[in-house]
């Protein structure tokens, strides 16, 4: 499959790339490539210009100071789990960037590539010959939502492996456009918009991820569930990080709605209460009234509730014979 | 609009004149004549087409060509030396470590970076990298024993 014609810049600075972006609209970063090429070749993102991060090295590091840890965006995913603090203190990081696509893409993908992804939908996820059977749907360019069965919404479902986990671990991100850098909470930056999942202002990168030092000091971890463990996108993953000071807990989920999600319900329930009997009869619960689940992959919805909550409890046992 | 770009494939300087839009597949099989990389998925799922680029296990059919510039690209062509098997070759071919022999290439050059990564890989992690590296014939079986039998691996050497 060719890839379509497209302007290829390699800006030299972080501040280039920026001003590129906000002057052509339509331009897009490219940094690993194994998801912005892949739907290229599918013909459902077609930008008039590529922003190649390749000469930006700077932008790949990890950096430990005063136990906070942050992490350049163009990291490579295997470099963010062969880190020594990662893989020791932060152990759903390391689990969830191991368990990203292939060995390849965890040698080719970074880690705010993996941030940035695209949404997936069975619509929209296929070639140009196969989409051609029905109308382009909305987030393809088209009017209908063929999973909705309406008009100008989106359903497509947010399946990064890498968010949740950076989401229990209560991770900032750092945007950098024209005006400077500032620095948010992961969680902001999640439209929960189908067809644009990601909130950055015109001619914003993400350029680096912010981890805080009370994250190293708790149990995390990352469960997923897949068709074929090694190398496919998550039916279900969920991430859980507990702390080792208070009672205090955090669960996040991914690939049952248009964002990663933060199951708040659950965290609120769980505030005061020692892990145990009574949290883990209130999972599945709690954990289905958080998403929004529709049938935008060939898993059904009581499959992926099923594996929210099953996932969850796997998480919190653990977390009990492990704290 | 065409760029002309110098890509350094098994030790030679190329200067190709490319579309942004070509690969570094395309580029090696249509350009380089080296059709030893094989276009399988095209889509980055199946690794047949996975090149090293600086030491690592990079798929070339999702790479742009423009990005492999100033790389050390290595193709399976780039294995033998002097008309000689290398070592992970040669442990293939002796035990029997393919059918057909199209995801060869993609699954001798994983091993190469898993070997040259991993002084001793134990077996289970040969099986989790090279588990983007798919065969239909031979279920992989004597894909793994033949990595895991490469002379000197256990030494390091190879």
């Amino acid at each position: 499959m060719r890839l379509p014609k497209f302007d290829y810049r390699r800006p030299e600075s972080i501040q280039e790339a920026s001003a590129i972006l906000l002057e052509d609209p339509s331009a897009r970063v490219l940094s690993g490539g194994t998801d912005l090429l892949v739907n290229m070749k599918y013909k459902v993102e077609t930008p008039a210009t590529i922003v190649s991060l390749k000469s930006l090295s700077e932008l790949n590091y990890i950096r430990l100071a005063n136990g906070t840890l942050r992490i350049g965006a163009l990291t490579p995913l295997k470099i963010v789990y062969n880190d020594a603090f990662v893989a020791q203190k932060l152990p759903a990081l390391a689990i969830a960037a191991a368990s990203v696509g292939s060995y390849h893409h965890q040698v080719m993908g970074t880690i705010g590539g993996n941030l940035c992804q695209q949404t997936r939908c069975k619509y929209f996820n296929q070639s140009k010959w196969w989409r051609s059977s029905r109308e382009i749907c909305f987030k393809a360019g088209g009017e209908m939502c063929h999973v909705a069965k309406k008009e100008h919404v989106c359903y497509s479902t947010y399946c990064g492996d890498v968010a949740p986990a950076l989401l229990v671990l209560n991770a900032e991100v750092v945007l950098t456009g024209k005006a400077g850098s500032k620095q948010v909470s992961l969680e902001s930056i999640f439209s929960g918009e189908g067809k644009t999942p990601l909130k950055l202002e015109p001619g914003q990168i993400l350029t680096e991820i912010f981890i805080p030092e009370q994250a190293a000091d708790g149990f995390s971890t990352y469960k997923k569930f897949a068709n074929r463990e090694s190398i496919d996108f998550p039916i279900v993953g969920a991430a859980f990080w507990t702390s080792r000071t208070s009672l205090e807990s955090r669960v996040a989920l991914t690939a049952v709605d248009r964002k990663p999600l933060r199951a708040r319900q659950l965290e609120d329930f769980m505030k005061g209460k020692r892990l145990g009997g009574e949290v883990i009869e209130a999972v599945d619960g709690l954990v289905a009234k958080e998403a929004r689940l529709m049938m935008s992959s060939t898993d059904s919805i009581s499959l992926k509730r099923q594996l929210m909550g099953r996932l969850v409890k796997g998480a919190i046992r653990e977390a009990m014979g492990g704290v | 609009m065409k760029h002309v770009i110098t890509l350094k494939v098994n030790g030679d300087f190329h200067e190709v004149l490319i579309s942004p839009n070509q690969t570094l597949l395309e580029v090696l099989r249509d350009k380089l004549g080296l059709m030893g990389t094989k276009r399988g998925c095209d889509l980055g799922a199946c690794g047949a087409c996975t090149v090293l680029i600086d030491g690592e296990a990079y798929l070339s059919c999702i790479l742009l060509a423009m990005d492999a510039t100033e790389k050390e690209i290595v193709t399976i062509e780039g294995l033998s030396e002097n008309g000689e098997l290398h070592p992970l070759q040669q442990s293939f071919v002796e035990v029997g470590g393919l059918q057909c022999g199209f995801c060869t290439p993609g699954i001798v050059m994983t091993a190469k970076a898993i070997l040259d990564e991993e002084r001793n890989p134990t077996e289970e992690s040969v099986k989790k990298k090279m588990a983007g590296n798919l065969c239909r014939c031979t279920g992989y079986k004597k894909v793994i024993e033949a990595v895991m039998s490469v002379p000197g691996r256990k030494e390091g050497q190879r």
